[in-house]
């Protein structure tokens, strides 16, 4: 399936920048977990190699045959966590595991890439200047079903993540005012319905917890007030590697996920942030540049959407841990600890390079 | 187009794409900005917190010193470790359900625990609240084998205050208490509150040389407050103990002797003034007050009629009876009113300014001199005395034998007395002193008022012919000289008279120890007028008994004090248990030709 010009084209740099920053949260696990149970940095080398190998298998395929059987992938993943619903375990109070023989994976997650694709498909057919409604609500309508589903696990972190892939393709597909005025309608009333009638009391207590932290030090406020702890004392240069005072005493939470990025300004600084904030950038900054390098408009959006989509992740949770957004379980791509979540990115990204590697016309 | 879609016009796409990308740069800037702000301008201020959360300084209570009798091997108080349960809130996954479990496992209600934990609610983050102390090993046991499950409850050792022979000496060593957030404010402004302080007698007055400077440990801990490593550390200094005067044997002795009465009984090194035994009865167990009183107990002590905690030997305020006619004897001599060969007539009653005076002997004792008088102990003798002398003069000889002020011992809330004088009379009661008052208070009755302390400071001057000595329980306290004006010759007259009231059948003659030379006066004195008494019939004619005296004669020794409420005659009840000391004392020390015991 692959020619040799294909096999030319791939983007190595990209998939390199994808590995440095893998092997940097390798390292922020390692020193957050390491005196603890559950060998997470093992695993975690483990989800690399197989999040690689699938990668490639990615960059086999055409991502125009992808695209075309997404519709048949969608409703397969939408049986798969309709089934967790209903037959799943309760794991960190969320019905979103599922079990394999060695290691467990959240069928979400992945569900994430099977949406890009069905939205790529819906939008290639798409050749207005301007969004129009019909195309608008079938979109809206292939996001909202599983986001729903997924929301109701409840795994509200996640299912916020689709959000972005809608919002990518609207924003590529262009919005004239009055479709932005709709959309503008929708988002206040939604937002009002999901606070009234969806939002579980400690969802809401995050959000209220957001403008002002100090109001209940041990309660709500707690993880972000140790976060924000982590960071500021970690000053220019750090603590050091494994010797955060916040990270190995254990007063900040989720350490090696939600707040990997505390960790990493905790030990290596102000320094240490800015370096991976330019690497992040840089990897981010080589997909949106690929966005142009596609040959039809699936390509574009395939690219602009993962785009998207790694960008939100990691803005909202790098902001979320200095306590700008309420504290939501947000991971960041490729640094926090998550098979599923690191799996996702090398299919997603696979698809930037399958999209990039197949820009030339030759068949 | 459809069929050839590289021909598609995709600019504009394009564009939007790099619009976003120019809004995600700026985020980017903006997110760098915010992390510099918050790592670089308010690094310190995270420092600090995390300095805070990572770090526990925990206080090292020093041992209170400790206290011997004057020998240096009887300890009297020392400090035994003591275990208490602590709760760390922090430490707790679920408040509700932990006070639960731990009211359970260690047998409180749950309302009282939270109630506790409320009240010191205000202390700083993983502080430990104490939920309850003086746990038995069992219990400490059961809280260990819990400590996975209830890492908020830890166990915290201190040394607590411990008084070997609970009531022995109770009122000279008073007790310690928690400090009142009153007295942190005032007199113990550098301590702590929670800290126990000496609230009476020797704890209290000495309070400075028994506590000693707390340690301090600065612990790592992790999250839940668990001890992971040690930065500093700072030993607890304990003072160097204290010896009293106090004699073990004869404070168990004295206590023994009151033992179901109510009464003191105090005995001093006759030279130096050193406290050899001080004796109240009722007592209590000053070791009920380390382990914090729980209310009941507080109030039943507190209101028990018998008032256990008034210490009767300095806080007690009696009228001295006969004991006061050495007063009047050796004002008498000195002021010339008399000579030792003066004789006087006793008929059993006398009558001046037109009103009966009785003596206690109703036949009478005849005609006597100074020293029968003494011996006998006759009223009618004082009666004449007293009227001859006027009332100021009397007071002016009580006050310069040490009556009516305090007598300066080292135990708190000591009595003043009374010695009633003209300026007294119009002081407080707007009148003129009538000279038929001053019959009465030449045998010791009357408005005065003495504590047996003062009667034992005073029979301590009389044997030191006329050099003044002051109480005091600490060995090593100051030394005190001061004389009296009145000539010892004086004092050789009035010695001789008490020599004979132990030693030529007088009344304290069940006092007299063989070869021992004990000189005594003894007291039995109406505690309401003896009309009043007669009117109300036999059982309320019981009189204080009192006793006081000294041994030998010549090299005096020891001096003891005896005063039993109720207790009947002077000779029959206080000077058999005045007897039983000086006997003790001549044992131990005389006997044995030990040197007398110096401070």
């Amino acid at each position: 399936m692959i020619d040799r010009v294909q096999l030319r084209e791939i983007d190595w740099v990209l998939i390199g920048l994808l590995l440095v920053n893998s092997v940097i949260g390798i390292l922020l696990i390692y020193s957050s977990s390491h005196y603890q149970n559950g060998n997470f940095y093992v695993k975690q080398i483990i989800w690399l190699l197989i999040s690689l190998g699938v990668l490639f298998l990615v960059l086999s395929i055409d991502y125009k045959l992808l695209v075309g059987f997404s519709p048949y992938l969608y409703v397969l993943f939408l049986l798969l966590l309709g089934g967790l619903l209903i037959f799943g375990r309760v794991i960190s109070g969320a019905k979103s595991w599922i079990h394999l023989a060695i290691i467990g994976g959240q069928p979400s997650e992945l569900a994430k890439v099977v949406v890009l694709l069905v939205l790529a498909r819906i939008f290639s057919e798409f050749q207005r200047t301007y969004l129009s409604l019909e195309f608008a609500a079938l979109s809206g309508a292939v996001v909202f079903v599983p986001v729903a589903v997924i929301a109701v696990q409840p795994d509200l972190g996640t299912a916020v993540c689709f959000l972005p892939l809608l919002l990518a393709s609207f924003l590529l597909a262009g919005m004239n005012r009055k479709t932005l005025a709709l959309l503008l309608i929708i988002t206040v009333v939604s937002g009002f319905v999901g606070w009234n009638f969806f939002l579980k009391d400690y969802q809401k207590q995050r959000l209220t917890t957001l403008v002002n932290p100090g109001q209940d030090p041990r309660g709500s406020g707690y993880h972000v007030l140790q976060s924000k702890i982590a960071i500021g004392s970690g000053g220019l240069a750090g603590k050091g590697f494994k010797k955060g005072t916040q990270i190995q005493l254990r007063f900040l939470p989720a350490r090696h996920t939600d707040f990997i990025f505390s960790v990493l300004g905790e030990e290596f600084g102000f320094l240490g942030v800015f370096i991976v904030l330019l690497t992040y950038f840089s990897l981010l900054a080589r997909i949106f540049r690929s966005v142009g390098k596609s040959r039809d408009r699936a390509g574009m959006y395939i690219v602009f959407m993962a785009a998207c989509l790694l960008t939100f992740q990691f803005l909202f949770n790098v902001m979320m841990i200095v306590g700008l957004f309420p504290i939501t379980g947000i991971p960041i791509p490729l640094l926090s600890y998550g098979g599923s979540s690191l799996l996702t990115t090398f299919v997603a990204v696979g698809l930037v390079v399958n999209v990039k590697m197949r820009r030339f016309v030759n068949v | 187009m459809r069929d050839s879609p590289i021909y598609e016009d995709v600019s504009h796409l394009l564009t939007r794409s790099r619009v976003v990308f120019i809004l995600i740069e700026v985020l980017f800037i903006f997110v760098a900005f915010y992390y510099w702000k918050t790592q670089i301008l308010d690094y310190k201020k995270y420092w600090n917190q995390s300095e805070a959360n990572r770090t526990r300084e925990v206080i090292v209570p020093a041992p209170r010193a400790v206290l011997t009798d004057r020998g240096g091997s009887v300890v009297l108080a020392n400090n035994i470790a003591s275990f208490k349960a602590s709760i760390i809130r922090e430490n707790s996954k679920n408040f509700e359900d932990s006070c639960r479990k731990i009211s359970l496992l260690l047998g409180l209600e749950e309302e009282v625990l939270k109630q506790r934990i409320e009240k010191y609610r205000s202390l700083p983050l993983f502080k430990p609240i104490v939920v309850k102390d003086n746990l038995t090993l069992e219990d400490v046991a059961l809280i260990e084998g819990r400590k996975m499950d209830l890492p908020e409850l830890v166990i915290e050792t201190e040394p607590k205050r411990f008084y070997p022979f609970a009531n022995l000496a109770a009122h000279v060593l008073g007790y310690i208490q928690e400090l009142t957030p009153d007295e942190l404010r005032t007199t113990f402004k550098d301590r702590r509150l929670g800290e126990m302080v000496g609230k009476t007698g020797i704890e209290n007055s000495y309070e400075a040389r028994m506590a000693g400077v707390d340690g301090k440990i600065v612990e790592v801990v992790d999250s839940l407050g668990r001890k992971r490593d040690e930065l500093d550390r700072i030993e607890p200094q304990q003072r160097p103990k204290l010896s009293l005067a106090i004699d073990y044997d004869l404070q168990a002795k004295a206590e023994e002797l009151l033992a179901g009465k109510e009464g003191a009984i105090v005995a001093l090194d006759a030279k130096t003034g050193g406290v050899m035994a001080l004796a109240s009865y009722p007592t209590y167990d000053p070791n009920k007050f380390v382990n914090r009183f729980t209310p009941e107990e507080w109030m039943a002590l507190a209101n028990n009629p018998d008032t256990p905690l008034v210490n009767r030997a300095l806080q007690g305020q009696y009228s001295p009876g006969s004991i006061f006619k050495l007063v009047m004897a050796a004002a008498a001599l000195d002021s010339r009113t008399i000579t030792d060969q003066t004789t006087f007539f006793c008929g059993g009653v006398i009558e001046i300014y037109g009103r009966p005076f009785h003596c206690w002997s109703e036949p009478g004792h005849g005609t006597l001199n100074f020293y029968e008088a003494i011996r006998q102990s006759c009223n009618v003798y004082f009666y004449n005395i007293g009227r001859r002398m006027n009332i100021d003069a009397i007071a002016g000889y009580a006050e310069q034998l040490g009556l009516g002020k305090r007598t300066g011992i080292d135990i708190p809330g000591e009595k003043e007395g009374l010695v009633p004088s003209t300026g007294w009379k119009q002081r407080t009661q707007k009148t003129a002193w009538y000279p038929g008052e001053t019959i009465s208070v030449a045998i010791g009755q009357g408005p005065l008022q003495v504590t047996p302390v003062q009667v034992a400071a005073m029979t301590a001057l009389i044997a030191n012919r006329g050099r003044k000595v002051r109480p005091h329980v600490l060995l090593d306290a100051a030394p005190f000289t001061e004389t009296t004006k009145i000539p010892a010759a004086i004092f050789e007259q009035v010695i001789e008279g008490m020599w004979r009231s132990a030693n030529a059948g007088g009344t304290g003659q069940a006092a007299k120890v063989e070869a021992f030379d004990v000189c005594s006066k003894t007291g039995s004195t109406q505690w309401i007028g003896r009309e009043t008494a007669e009117r109300l019939g036999g059982a309320l004619k019981k009189t204080h008994s009192w006793f006081t005296g000294f041994a030998p004669r010549n090299d005096p020794q020891v001096v003891v004090t005896v005063l039993i409420e109720f207790g009947g005659m002077g000779g029959a009840t206080a000077a058999p248990m005045a007897g039983q000391i000086f006997k003790l004392y001549k044992t131990k020390y005389h006997d044995r030709q030990s040197p007398t015991p110096r401070n």
